[in-house]
């Protein structure tokens, strides 16, 4: 499990650590629907300096964003290559039944492959420099505005920050459970496809009945101390939005302002 | 009898996350001993617990259970036979407590090395006998007992499998000081009655004192000091410079021998110091 790089915070004292994590999110989100607009070398190329900028800027190595690509390097290869065999084009390379490998086909394979990289990398930025906690805390905040259609924003937050917090406790309580299972000498990942779905048991049930005493427990502790719901609550680790927030915004405005126009170029041109 | 040469250990080699949990580890636990094992939260005590029954294999240098060798490149179908040599209770065990009755997940151990149905519910009553549960409770489930019953439960679990050696992580952790006492004296029995060896990894130097005839002190991944309790527990310098604490028998001898009472041996046990004392009191 701790091969997983996707998802963990590596701390840091960077520009982009520093962020807000409301503006880190907005321009993540934003930045997936502009990249839908780039759809030539230029618009590529300038979301790639783009984003090289951003992973320069967090001062961590390329290498942590490398390894969070290799999970996904599968459906990767897989988009990729069926791009590169199916896109019908002009300029013929090779020929083989249904299989038309042009130009067109292989310039659109790589387009593709480097709108996977950049979304991946741009969300890796995400979450190798905002705190876990953070992040819920801006989501939470984001989603503030939907208060007004009754949407319990709150307790979404609260859930999700929970949550978050309990997953490593959850990992560290399966690891115990199935070393404990093991030495009562149960075999984990053998057998056939029955006996491998049995063996889940002895983990399953009492990791549901663990999760349910601590909630309970958390429940309880948290009633213990005042908690009565959102309302009228004061924040601890207030959100400051700061002049780098609105800058990086701009950027990416600015970004998209340059994509738009270029294509509309395109079009009358 | 289980041997480790030159074991070392380390999680997830050969990544940025590898770390170094056991350095060079030699130790013997011979047949019938009473083995404690000390150390501060993070020396590597519960790394060194699950090479004994070979849930983690050595990335350097042998363990032996018995006759059999668990090298880095031993095979996981070969080194199983070990975890029903070797039974371990880990920490909290009423955490893995998961069948339908009591009874059933006590049989869930020897069901698991091939023995029989009703042998392996044969076995089961024994064990819950053996740790005190009554059998009104074989056919209740176990989230229906008591904390103290579920530990009861799920030690009975590993018993049942009849190991040749038990191994204890802390299973006194939580409990009340009654069933503390009772739960020190069953092993205490089965290591008595039983010839079972038994290796306890304890916070408690009291309980080291009192039952292990073997002890060793891990720090950071390294064995630095082993011996027989009475002799660990002459250097309270050492201990306390290693924030361990003190048998309290010793503790209190250390006391009044500040106030000028000599002792030619500390006491390790209170039975020793009551000894020790009385004859003191004789000399006048």
């Amino acid at each position: 499990m701790d091969k997983l790089i996707m998802g963990r915070y590596i701390p840091g004292d960077s520009v982009i650590h520093r962020m807000d994590p409301r503006s880190k999110l907005l321009v993540m989100i934003a930045f997936v629907f502009i990249l839908f607009l780039a759809n030539d070398w230029l618009g590529y190329s300038v979301l790639l300096v783009y984003t090289f900028t951003a992973i320069f800027l967090t001062k961590i190595k390329i290498g942590y964003f490398l390894r969070g690509l290799r999970p996904m390097l599968g459906l990767i290869l897989f988009t990729l290559i069926f791009q590169v065999l199916f896109t019908p084009g002009t300029h013929e390379i090779f020929h083989l039944w249904i299989i038309d490998i042009t130009r067109e086909s292989i310039i659109n394979g790589i387009y593709i492959f480097f709108r996977f990289v950049l979304i991946i990398f741009m969300s890796t930025i995400l979450t190798l420099t905002t705190p876990p906690l953070t992040l819920a805390d801006g989501i939470e905040m984001g989603l503030a505005p939907l208060k007004k259609v009754k949407v319990p924003v709150h307790e979404l937050g609260l859930m999700l920050s929970i949550s978050l917090r309990f997953i490593p406790t959850l990992m560290d309580d399966t690891t115990m459970i199935m070393n404990a299972q093991r030495a009562r000498g149960m075999d984990f990942g053998e057998g056939n496809l029955v006996q491998k779905i049995k063996s889940v048991i002895p983990i399953l049930i009492p990791l549901f009945v663990s999760s349910f005493r601590r909630a309970d427990d958390l429940a309880v502790a948290m009633e213990a101390r005042g908690y009565q719901g959102g309302d009228g609550r004061s924040k601890y680790r207030a959100l400051k939005w700061q002049i780098g927030d609105t800058l990086s915004v701009l950027v990416l405005f600015i970004v998209m302002v340059i994509l738009l126009a270029w294509r509309q170029f395109w079009y009358w041109y | 009898m289980i041997e480790f040469k030159n074991v070392s250990f380390e999680y997830q080699p050969n990544s940025p996350f590898a770390s170094k949990a056991l350095f060079d580890i030699n130790l013997k636990i011979k047949d019938g001993s009473f083995t404690a094992l000390i150390g501060h939260t993070g020396s590597g005590k519960s790394t060194l617990i699950q090479h004994l029954n070979a849930l983690l294999k050595p990335t350097q240098g042998t363990v032996m259970i018995g006759d059999l060798e668990i090298k880095p490149e031993s095979k996981q179908k070969d080194i199983k036979v070990a975890r029903k040599r070797v039974g371990v209770v880990f920490q909290f065990p009423e955490a893995q407590l998961f069948e339908e009755t009591v009874l059933k997940d006590v049989a869930f151990g020897p069901k698991n090395f091939g023995v029989s149905l009703e042998e392996a519910e044969k076995t089961a009553r024994e064990m819950l006998d053996r740790v005190g549960i009554a059998e009104e409770f074989f056919e209740k489930s176990p989230f229906e007992l008591s904390g103290g019953q579920m530990r009861r439960v799920a030690i009975a679990g590993i018993l049942a499998m009849q190991p040749q050696v038990l191994v204890l992580d802390e299973p006194t952790a939580g409990l009340d000081p009654k069933a503390r006492l009772e739960m020190m004296n069953m092993f205490y029995n089965l290591h008595i009655e039983q010839k079972m060896t038994v290796v306890l990894v304890t916070h408690n130097m009291d309980d080291v004192a009192d039952y292990a005839n073997e002890v060793y002190l891990l720090e950071k991944g390294h064995i630095i000091l082993s011996g027989l309790p009475s002799e660990v527990f002459q250097r309270p310098e050492f201990l306390l410079k290693h924030q361990l604490g003190l048998p309290k028998a010793t503790s209190f001898a250390l006391k009044l021998q500040k106030r000028g009472l000599d002792f030619e041996k500390l006491p390790t046990t209170q039975q020793e110091l009551v000894v020790q004392l009385e004859s003191r009191l004789k000399r006048g």
